[in-house]
């Protein structure tokens, strides 16, 4: 097991910047995700890590030695393949086993090792069975198995659930969270799914054009977002826009039509006149009365789902979305004004500024 | 593996250079060159002697008959087999290829038997009074001899190809004309063929070559006057009298004077098809009775090509075939003399020896380079890529012509030992074949298969082994297996570069026995036989092993 670390990594491919100036750190028997919507660099950034291709500058280590010149086979990873790329020639048992026969494990130990890892992933009844007669997550498990047996220095997922129903990847959500939490492993796991990330990480970080946008904690990242795309593609997120007026003790206060609104500093420098917008999450937006950071808003839809009721509000010309959860049993007051507030520690203010979103194309096919 | 695959690139390079770039050359120069100065002489010769002009004037019209001829009977066959459900559907469009499996020239020594003055085509005629005076066929009319026997052996290729063209064309477009009210002939003139061009192209221009320089076929016809035969029998006074490389220099001008005519004529664009998802065929069901007479058109175009088939057949198995239309009596001797005979036993022993040796050589670079060009992008891949596949449209006379140019008074020297120059000749002319079975094999593994592996441990050389190499081995087998056997079939290059009979491979002994008067055309069809026997069940083990995906190894 080891720690990786990636300092000033950049990959071109041609004119195109697939990885740019990426630095992190992830720590031994740390789960570590890569988040960013397709062609941000994630899946560069994991195949650079497994040696399939190599950085044009930038450093890149395991335990702080550097592994740029050590090929791809000798690094002693366990990739998952977001297509899991089992060998559809060789049997479960097989597909597990071929890591050990290239570590030159003696027979018996390969089979006590491969029989513990299937049972790990609650395979150990499909050994003698072909990939082409397993399911979409039974193959997952065994790719994942073949990963772990040769108990390699770090796990590389690559959108390892993409393929998977909805059902089924709630389930493995958990298995990998189970598996890391029993073997310990350092893991490095790749996502274009925010719900994925939040719910599985222990740190991760938000990718953009190659560019690494915020690292952190699933919970600092959410509530904390340090710029409009981070906060949009973490979930939704309203986006009032003012002025502005000061601040202090960590909070700012902003001028905008719903009048003027107290919340947290966010990490851009922000000084007193700038532009800036107030970011509060749907979940965040409370109908009724309050004491702080309160306006009165129109209801013009709402969707009931059982256990939460989404609201479209207008106020101050703009359209803010709500979430109430525990909805009541009356109905919704849709097409009445309501009073809404919100807590100044749920906001953040950003910098006004839109980063540009279009993402270039997709990076990780050029390669090949 | 960067590494390795330059390595590769540069030595496949370097082999295709000197065995396929540099005779070229050099029998340019010998064209060219005269005494030291550059001269057109020859080619003022090629121009003012006659009997040169009429072997070209001669060549051309034959490869021009036999294209046109080839294109009418396998345009129509196409489109039937690609629209129309038939009976026996299967059965016929599998025996379309039958002509496949044997040398032109083997059947053209059973045709000769249907064509001669009292042979069995006038005979029938004139038992059923359609004839009064039998019509000599081989003696004014050897051309025709020539013609028919290359349209039924060349007409699977073209066939192949205009089969492949019209899959390729999206049936939405089709469709799309259909919606506007568009139907019957003119939807197939102004949407279907302008679609199909590039596949009617590909098919032409190789049926053409093939035509132009085949030598096999017009010797046994004894249609000597065309560019083939001149040039074979330059070949034995290349010292003393040039005008060879003069012709063999116009032979490959004219051969990509007409590619590029043709390509300008037919266009190679290539289009995509737009629909996602599966294409849905349309075959048609017809009413029994047009069915019916579909499935009789085909059965009646494979019957004729089997003709020369059938005839060898009964000229290896006669005993007594003379004012007959079939032989009068049968006899299983041949075959055994045959087998016995010193002559046809080294040379089957030969055959198989050089075949292997140039499977194995094509096997080796055509797995590699296959996977080079799938797998990376270098600069000079669309090289490689062109340089592999240019034997496709490189007529073994003039390859074979070059190496006795060439190697002569070298190591190589084809008259001392054709070996080396045989095998390489045979490898690279079915280099081709090989590269496109591994290549199509190699694009269907993804990738990641490999990356896996080497993830797990294996260096790239090892993870290709033990998990690309397995997954393509239908393709990889099957490639052999054509090379193996198309190797075994070689003509023009066996007749020239064999010149030892010790060194005859089965189609340079088939040729030599033919000449002998006596028994000689018996036994070597008797051989003939043994040879397409091998060749159908190579090609149905192929089939086998690749379905559908064989058509695909024939296509330009």
């Amino acid at each position: 097991m080891v720690s990786v670390s990636l300092r000033g990594v950049t990959k071109r491919y041609g004119e195109t910047v697939a990885v740019e100036d990426v630095s992190f750190e992830v720590g031994k028997g740390e789960l570590f995700f890569l988040l960013g919507p397709s062609g941000c660099g994630k899946t560069t950034i994991l195949r650079l890590v497994a040696g399939f291709m190599q950085p044009d500058a930038g450093v890149i280590c395991f335990d702080g030695r550097p592994i740029v010149s050590v090929p791809a086979h000798r690094r002693n990873t366990g990739m998952v393949f977001q297509s899991y790329a089992l060998w559809p020639h060789m049997n479960v048992a097989e597909n597990v086993a071929y890591g050990l026969r290239e570590r030159r494990i003696e027979r018996q130990e390969r089979e006590e090792r491969v029989r513990a890892v299937l049972r790990t992933v609650h395979m150990a009844q499909y050994r003698d069975r072909m990939p082409n007669q397993l399911s979409g997550g039974q193959q997952q498990r065994v790719a994942l198995a073949r990963a772990l047996v040769i108990e390699p220095d770090v796990v590389l997922l690559d959108e390892p659930l993409s393929n998977l129903d909805a059902r089924l990847r709630l389930d493995m959500r958990r298995e990998i969270r189970r598996i890391h939490a029993e073997t310990g492993i350092t893991m490095l796991y790749v996502t274009h799914d925010q719900k994925e990330a939040l719910s599985m990480a222990q740190r991760l970080a938000v990718m953009s054009m190659g560019r690494v946008e915020q690292l952190g904690d699933p919970r600092s990242v959410y509530r904390r977002p340090v710029n409009r795309f981070v906060a949009e593609f973490m979930g939704e997120a309203n986006m009032i826009a003012g002025s502005l007026l000061g601040t202090g003790a960590g909070f700012g206060t902003l001028r905008t039509p719903l009048g003027d609104l107290r919340a947290a500093l966010g990490a851009g420098r922000l000084s007193a006149a700038d532009q800036a917008v107030c970011m509060v999450r749907p979940e965040c937006l409370q109908l009724g009365n309050g004491h702080e950071n309160a306006f009165r808003a129109r209801v013009d839809s709402s969707v009931y789902l059982g256990e939460i009721e989404q609201f479209v509000l207008s106020a101050g010309g703009m359209e803010l979305r709500a979430i109430q959860s525990n909805p009541g049993s009356g109905p919704a007051p849709v097409g009445r004004e309501t009073q809404v507030h919100f807590s100044a520690e749920d906001a953040v203010l950003l910098p006004a500024e839109r980063p540009p979103e279009s993402s270039p194309p997709e990076a990780q096919g050029a390669g090949k | 593996m960067r590494r390795t695959a330059l390595i590769l690139v540069i030595a496949t390079g370097a082999f295709l250079l000197a065995f396929l770039i540099y005779p070229l050359l050099y029998s340019c120069r010998g064209a060219f060159v005269v005494n030291g100065h550059f001269s057109l002489a020859f080619f003022q010769y090629l121009y003012t002697d006659k009997l040169t002009r009429e072997c070209i004037v001669n060549s051309l019209v034959l490869g021009c008959v036999v294209t046109v001829i080839t294109a009418a009977l396998a345009l129509p066959l196409a489109l039937v087999v690609a629209r129309y459900s038939f009976p026996a559907k299967t059965l016929l469009t599998g025996l379309l290829l039958v002509p496949m499996i044997m040398p032109p020239f083997v059947g053209a020594i059973g045709m000769r038997h249907i064509l001669a003055r009292f042979g069995s085509l006038n005979l029938l005629f004139m038992d059923a009074g359609l004839m009064h005076s039998p019509v000599d066929w081989l003696g004014g009319a050897r051309f025709w001899g020539v013609v028919i026997i290359e349209v039924l052996h060349l007409y699977p290729i073209m066939y192949l190809n205009f089969a492949a063209a019209l899959a390729n064309v999206d049936p939405s477009l089709e469709e799309a004309a259909v919606n506007l009210g568009s139907s019957g002939f003119r939807l197939f003139r102004k949407i279907t063929l302008p679609l199909m061009m590039p596949g009617l192209f590909a098919g032409s221009v190789i049926v053409f070559i093939w035509a132009f320089t085949d030598l096999g076929t017009p010797l046994v016809f004894g249609y000597r006057r065309v560019v083939a035969v001149r040039i074979f029998d330059q070949v034995t006074e290349l010292q003393n009298n040039p005008q060879g490389y003069a012709l063999v220099v116009g032979v490959v001008a004219l051969t990509a004077l007409i590619y590029l005519a043709a390509k300008r004529l037919f266009g190679l664009r290539a289009y995509g098809s737009l629909s996602r998802g599966p294409v849905y065929g349309g075959e048609k069901r017809v009413r029994p009775l047009g069915a019916c007479l579909i499935a009789a058109f085909v059965l009646g175009v494979v019957a004729i090509a089997c003709l020369p088939h059938v005839a060898v057949v009964l000229t290896a198995l006669q005993k007594d075939w003379f004012m007959s239309v079939v032989p009068s009596g049968y006899t299983l001797g041949h075959f055994h003399d045959a087998l016995g005979h010193p002559l046809t036993l080294s040379s089957i022993r030969n055959s198989i020896g050089y075949s292997a040796l140039s499977t194995v050589l094509d096997g080796v670079i055509g797995i590699l380079v296959a996977y080079v060009l799938v797998r990376y992008a270098f600069w000079g891949s669309d090289m490689l890529d062109a340089m592999v596949m240019l034997p496709i449209a490189i007529p073994g006379l003039v390859l074979a012509f070059g190496y006795v140019a060439t190697f002569s008074g070298t190591v190589l020297d084809p008259r001392e030992n054709p070996v080396p120059l045989l095998v390489i000749a045979y490898a690279l002319r079915r280099l081709p074949y090989m590269v496109r079975a591994a290549y199509a094999g190699f694009q269907q593994v993804n990738v990641q298969l490999e990356e896996a592996a080497i993830n797990l441990g294996s260096p790239p050389l090892r993870a290709m082994r033990r998990v690309t190499v397995p997954l393509v081995s239908a393709n990889l087998i099957a490639g052999g297996i054509l090379v193996f056997s198309f190797a075994m079939l070689e003509v023009s290059d066996s007749l020239i570069l064999a010149m030892k009979e010790r060194f005859y491979p089965i189609t340079k002994g088939i040729y030599v026995l033919i000449q002998r008067i006596e028994d000689g055309p018996y036994i070597a069809s008797a051989l003939g036989v043994w040879a397409m026997v091998f060749l159908a069940l190579s090609l149905v083990a192929a089939g086998m092993l690749l379905g559908r995906r064989l058509g695909q190894l024939f296509r330009v």
